[in-house]
């Protein structure tokens, strides 16, 4: 693979994980804020408005870094992947296109609405501006999964003359059972970090007793959008998410799975690293049988290895591994930590719990990590094709940008990203610093 | 199909100028209008919560450009990479300049995220003009339809004219919608900026339209109807000034969009059927009917964009609608 493709790779590989911090953000609280604000509405809360009040502001932060890093992700296919874009943008154009006119309208317009608009719209149709802001940030990902499930697994398409790839089906591609498992795993994914921001920014006005009132009613819905997503994320979504990579992809699965010789009754690798070179895995930790059971629900099924495959088609398997493996692992803790925190929670003992407290709010970086390394699994582990089948990464990348011009903007991208991610912080933990009290808009 | 996906196409993107072209607007001119930071905050205000709606064109006609006519999206973009990096790039700036700004209660920041952002929509109103008078005038395009000029050539009198008639004639379109949103000491400034704006607008007119008709004269055979398009134009230009002597807020702000519409209908009809015309201008370009998807393809890609450019229409009248009335500014 040229450097041309290895540097067009960087760049959107970075441009794109950068970028994908802030969906996971807006996808993850706007459900929080539309909650709040129906409470508000329906109950005379005047706190949950407060509560409401606080979140949109933290949501603006998100929802502006979330567009400026994703204004370029619009056009790279053009800038980087000239000949993928000409070849199959009538397919994946549809949904990037169905993106901005159903769902990032509606999300911009409506936040509009939510940040100027408190004092001049009605009650009734500010709750209902939160609830659009949310539908429209939950479509977007929706369109943005439908894109990447297309490469995944292109379905609803005919290969014309010349190799051009026509759309056949709008509604086959829309429809794709793939797409629609992908997408349950991703937004699960981003409430379980939501759940884990919202309890964790809680546990912090608990533990510095301040915002106590607020704390505790954080804390408390937090906790159990965790607990719910946490769960669902590995059992349906991420159960029949891997059935689908198993049936389709089954060079990732053995990737992401270290298992080099095809076995009946192949165990699952809990630990260990793999060595492509002598084909095994290094220090393995193993349960028996598990891993045909996971994929065919039978302990003794076959299930193939990479052995069985040209190394040709093979993705880079060290980083498909290690990608998997920390986010089952971090989802197993996840599930773990917000089970115990809903125990604590029903024995009403969580609030004066400091130690649980405390870990609920050192786990808030945690879901950003499994959901970026969740990508990973499956954008690396899709390697050596772009189109998964169809087309190969390396004959997609634009002939007529040099290496030079990608690596120089890779580095301007890299240095205004360190600065957005630099105010990120700063204006969210400023934001967390003022506390919900009296958030005024 | 393939025109209707083209018209489509022009559609979004004078949406696009119309809309953002105001909040540009309103920001590139805003040294000449705002003086104190209070001023500055009403200007930012009166666009606050519409930039980033008006932003969203943009992408929309990105991702429509995308699925209509992949050959043309995949060869502009990577054909004018570093030019279009640029754009990125300032279209990002500008975005964090307006929402960082009222973060922090602080002159210096505050005066250090203004001035960004008046520098950064001054230049990409620019940079937008120089790349549409690139597309007028066409561009060096290799066998397989790819651009094969070099940076230089892109920065040729012709299209730095457009460019800088972009710059004054969004500036006359900001300037209206400032006076319409804004009361106070900005909006008496900008109706004295404006009157002479208007002048500089109708020279820089003139002087790109008899340039374009110079240059297209030989090419463009099939529009008759666009040697009578100066009319509109320049009746809707006066309409501007008309309204504006009158105090007439909302009609000037509408002659000016109409105005900007008029160009944007000489530009596409210039233009069509080429998405990417060739220079020099004999030899073709990249047209709407190369290696466009199939007509069911297409008609798929306009029905359902259609249907959701309704809808959002709607909306965005509806809150606008709410969100109106007038932002004062302290005396």
């Amino acid at each position: 693979m040229g450097t041309a493709v290895i540097a067009d790779r960087l760049q959107f590989a970075f441009t794109i994980m950068f970028h994908y911090l802030f969906p996971i953000g807006t996808m993850g609280l706007a459900p929080f804020i539309a909650w709040f604000n129906i409470k508000a509405y329906r109950g005379r809360d005047p706190e949950a408005a407060s509560a409401a009040r606080f979140w949109t502001k933290v949501f603006a932060v998100n929802f502006a870094a979330g567009v400026v890093t994703g204004i370029p992700m619009e056009f790279q296919f053009g800038m980087n992947w000239a000949p993928f874009a000409a070849r199959s943008g009538a397919v994946i154009g549809q949904p990037l296109v169905m993106e901005g006119v159903y769902a990032f309208f509606l999300e911009s317009i409506f936040l509009g609405v939510l940040l100027y608009g408190r004092r001049q719209v009605s009650e009734r149709i500010y709750v209902l501006s939160s609830v659009l802001v949310c539908l429209g940030s939950w479509l977007s990902g929706f369109f943005i999964v439908a894109t990447d499930a297309w490469m995944q697994h292109p379905v609803g398409y005919a290969v014309a003359a010349g190799g051009r790839i026509e759309l056949r089906s709008l509604a086959a591609v829309l429809l794709s059972p793939f797409a629609w498992w992908q997408y349950a795993h991703v937004l699960t994914g981003a409430l379980v970090a939501g759940g884990f921001i919202v309890a964790g920014v809680g546990s912090y006005y608990l533990l510095a007793h301040r915002d106590e009132s607020f704390g505790r009613r954080f804390v408390r819905a937090g906790t159990m959008v965790a607990f719910v997503f946490s769960a669902i994320a590995i059992f349906p979504t991420g159960d029949l998410n891997g059935a689908d990579v198993t049936r389709y992809q089954p060079v990732k699965l053995a990737a992401m799975e270290g298992l080099f010789a095809s076995q009946r009754g192949a165990p699952l690798a809990i630990l260990g690293m793999p060595d492509t070179a002598r084909e095994t895995l290094i220090d393995p930790v193993f349960v028996p049988d598990a891993l045909s059971f996971l994929a065919y629900g039978n302990v003794a099924a076959n299930v193939k290895g990479l052995s069985s495959y040209a190394r040709t088609l093979w993705p880079p398997v060290a980083l498909t591994y290690y990608a998997y493996h920390v986010m089952v692992g971090l989802g197993t803790i996840f599930v773990s930590l917000a089970a115990l925190a809903l125990l604590w929670l029903l024995r009403r003992k969580l609030f004066g719990a400091r130690w649980l407290l405390w870990m609920l709010m050192l786990a808030m970086p945690f879901p950003y990590v499994a959901n970026e390394a969740g990508w990973v699994t499956t954008e690396v582990g899709r390697q050596p094709w772009i189109a998964y089948g169809l087309m190969k990464t390396a004959d997609a990348a634009s002939q007529n940008v040099a290496a030079g011009e990608t690596i120089f903007t890779l580095i301007g991208f890299a240095g205004m990203y360190f600065a957005i991610g630099v105010l990120f912080l700063l204006l969210t933990l400023r934001e967390i610093g003022a506390g919900p009290a009296e958030a005024p808009l | 199909m393939n025109a209707a996906g083209f018209a489509l196409l022009a559609l979004m993107i004078g949406a696009y100028v119309l809309l953002d072209g105001y909040d540009l607007g309103v920001a590139a001119i805003a040294p000449l209008t705002t003086r104190t930071p209070a001023e500055r905050a009403a200007a930012m205000s009166a666009i606050g919560p519409f930039w980033n709606g008006n932003e969203v064109w943009l992408i929309a006609a990105g991702g429509a450009l995308f699925a209509l006519f992949p050959k043309a999206y995949a060869s502009a973009f990577s054909g004018f990479y570093l030019p279009f990096v640029a754009v990125l790039w300032l279209l990002m700036f500008r975005g964090l300049a307006l929402e960082l700004r009222n973060h922090f209660k602080n002159e210096l920041w505050h005066t250090f995220w203004d001035s960004a952002f008046f520098a950064s929509s001054a230049a990409l109103i620019v940079l937008f003009g120089v790349a549409l008078g690139n597309l007028l005038r066409g561009v060096p395009l290799d066998r397989r339809g790819y651009f094969s000029g070099t940076f230089a050539f892109l920065l040729n009198p012709y299209a730095v004219g457009v460019g800088i008639f972009a710059l004054f004639a969004l500036a006359q379109h900001g300037l209206t919608f400032l006076t319409l949103r804004v009361d106070g000491p900005p909006a008496r400034r900008a109706r004295r900026v404006q009157s002479i704006v208007w002048w500089f607008v109708l020279l820089a007119y003139l002087l790109v339209t008899v340039a374009t008709f110079v240059l297209r004269a030989g090419s463009v055979h099939h529009a008759a109807w666009l040697a009578f398009l100066p009319l509109p134009s320049l009746l809707a230009l006066g309409a501007v000034r008309f309204f504006a002597a009158r105090g007439e807020e909302r009609g000037a702000f509408v002659a000016s969009a109409a105005f900007l519409a008029s160009l944007l209908l000489a530009a596409a009809g210039t233009m069509f059927p080429y998405l990417l015309p060739a220079y020099p201008a004999r030899a073709g370009g990249l047209s709407i009917y190369d290696a466009a998807p199939s007509p069911s393809a297409l008609a798929t890609t306009l029905t359902v964009t259609i249907v959701g450019l309704c809808a959002v229409v709607a909306y965005t009248i509806f809150t606008a609608g709410r969100m109106a009335g007038k932002i004062r500014a302290p005396e």
